[in-house]
């Protein structure tokens, strides 16, 4: 990778970090979907009164689905398959808070057009921009799955007295579906970034892509569609191949003049 | 090789409006060519243009010998530009935004920051690198944003109003670099001002542009050649013999337009030899603006 590149992601990660309010948005969606909620759940099932009803629906799962007790039964549900749902929020949310602020934010700062002066190509800027908005995805991803975990484990151990491993669907959603979703939400923001005047404008188009999120987590819970590995890996591959679309298009048809207008 | 090329280049953006209408001009290297007009007379597009920043309608140009057009990146290798829409950021200090560019452009760190350490002291600003640039004053924005056209060495440099928003101490300073930059490194400039009297000061040839279209390009002594009312010669005498072609213009004041060098001392015999008393003759040659004036007013007759 060039060495300008690798400045303009530099640039861009610092352009978050000491951004207050991009930092806290940036922080607040990831807290809430790995930290409190999960807890939430995790709670709830310890202290809530055996519900018959639960008790039935758990009794309707394939025997090797069983855990040991009730309570580890359920969490591993919902560790399982009930937070993979809830966790591809977060690529959505990162990627839109870090493309909108980076491609249009440059723009409504003045700032586009001087890094249009740089001896870089408009591809190359964009990949960088890409990149930038990529990586900063994947680690608020990887970062958010490894402290969803810990505070689970812990609860989980101390309430219940035992530990749960997270299933082979984590793998699928961390390797695949999430980087996929992430950059399907990348260039989306991108493409429109060349016509929006302002960060508003461009995330609009990534917030669309939460819709079918909610029917994936209302799915899940009212039990219409059970993501099991295969559907997972089916999701991933499908939003892989679109991405990979949608990176190829976007980042032809951008000319100097396009973006500064 | 001509350090900046433009072969009939033309603008018309998408609305209709046509922003530059066949310009035709050659830069020497080493040159400080001032583009001058009013504003919105083309001479931001122009820049976009040389920059690969906008496609021409018609026409082409070269920098360096390369067409912008086709590989706009290897022009900015080689070309630092200073517009009023190309803005460094806020939330980065003096040095770093400096130091971004550096890198940006491919200068090694180390290297990055000697230069970058060099132009803050030339441009006044080593006070303020450590701080952002968010507290930056204007004057003091346009010096960075001057440094960072500079951070590369280039070869050509595109300045539009490189002065706006300086102090007259900061100008000065700016105007002796851009002086330094093309007699000592033989850096091509191409300045945009419609401030023509700075223009006269700094620059070495002229472009005068007015609705986009090209009225003349030259040094001071060829733009004078191109304008029927030459040389003004103005005396002050008292007992000023009658029948000279003089305009009186005030008490013992009067002022004639001459054609050339040798009527000036025949005038004076005149006057002497006439019994007048002469205390001080001058010949004002015509400013820029002069020119500028007479060409528009020119161009407006022989529309009528």
């Amino acid at each position: 990778m060039k060495s300008a590149m690798l400045a303009i992601i530099k640039k861009d990660f610092r352009g978050v970090t000491t951004n207050k309010n991009l930092f806290t948005a940036l922080l607040v969606v990831p807290l809430v979907l790995t930290i409190i909620l999960p807890s939430v759940f995790v709670l709830l099932i310890h202290f809530a009164p055996d519900d018959p009803d639960i008790q039935k629906l758990v009794d309707l799962l394939p025997q090797e689905a069983q855990g040991e007790s009730f309570e580890l039964t359920v969490v591993r549900l919902i560790l399982n398959f009930i937070l993979p749902a809830f966790f591809l929020m977060i690529p959505i949310m990162t990627a839109s808070i870090m493309a909108a602020s980076s491609f249009v934010g440059e723009k409504e700062r003045h700032t586009l057009e001087t890094l249009l002066y740089c001896p870089l190509t408009v591809k190359q800027i964009f990949r960088s921009k890409v990149l930038a908005s990529f990586l900063l995805s994947m680690m608020v991803s990887f970062i958010s799955f490894c402290a969803m975990l810990l505070v689970l484990e812990l609860e989980i151990f101390f309430l219940m007295g035992s530990l749960l491993l997270p299933g082979a669907n984590w793998l699928v959603v961390l390797l695949l579906v999430s980087p996929a979703v992430s950059l399907i939400a990348i260039t989306l923001i991108v493409r429109r970034s060349a016509k929006a005047q302002s960060v508003e404008e461009s995330q609009q188009s990534a917030v669309f892509l939460i819709i079918p999120i909610i029917l994936l987590v209302a799915g899940q819970f009212t039990g219409i569609l059970l993501l099991n590995i295969w559907i997972l890996l089916g999701i991933g591959v499908i939003c892989a191949f679109l991405a990979w679309l949608l990176l190829k298009n976007c980042m032809g048809r951008f000319t100097y003049e396009m973006l500064l207008k | 090789m001509n350090a900046v090329a433009l072969e009939n280049l033309s603008k018309t953006y998408t609305g209709g409006k046509q922003a530059v209408k066949q310009i035709r001009l050659t830069l020497e290297q080493g040159e400080v060519f001032g583009f001058l007009g009013p504003n919105g007379a083309g001479k931001t597009t122009t820049v976009k243009l040389l920059n690969g920043m906008l496609a021409p309608s018609e026409g082409s140009c070269r920098v360096l010998g390369v067409n912008p057009a086709d590989e706009p990146e290897k022009v900015h290798a080689v070309s630092g530009v200073l517009t009023e829409h190309a803005q460094m950021y806020d939330n980065l200090t003096g040095m770093q935004n400096l130091l971004f560019y550096a890198a940006v452009f491919g200068i090694p760190a180390g290297e990055g920051k000697e230069r970058a350490k060099d132009l803050l002291r030339q441009l006044g600003l080593e006070e303020a690198k450590d701080r952002k640039l968010s507290a930056y004053s204007t004057g003091m924005r346009q010096r960075l944003s001057l440094a960072r056209a500079l951070i590369h060495r280039p070869q050509v440099l595109f300045l539009d109003e490189p002065t706006s928003g300086l102090d007259p101490e900061s100008a000065q300073n700016v105007n002796q670099l851009i002086r330094e930059l093309a007699t000592k490194e033989g850096v091509t400039i191409f300045l945009c001002t419609h401030q023509l009297r700075y223009a006269q000061e700094i620059c070495t040839r002229y472009g005068l542009i007015e609705e986009g279209r090209l009225l003349a390009a030259g040094t001071l002594e060829q733009l004078q050649g191109k304008i029927p009312s030459g040389t003004t010669l103005q005396i002050r005498a008292a007992h000023m013999p009658k029948g000279l072609p003089l305009r009186c213009i005030g008490k013992n004041q009067y002022e004639t337009t001459i054609q050339c060098g040798e009527e000036i001392p025949r005038l004076v015999r005149q006057i002497v030899e006439g019994g007048g008393d002469i205390y001080y003759v001058s010949e004002r040659k015509p400013s820029l603006e002069d020119i500028y004036f007479a060409l528009t007013a020119k161009k407006k007759e022989a529309a009528r």
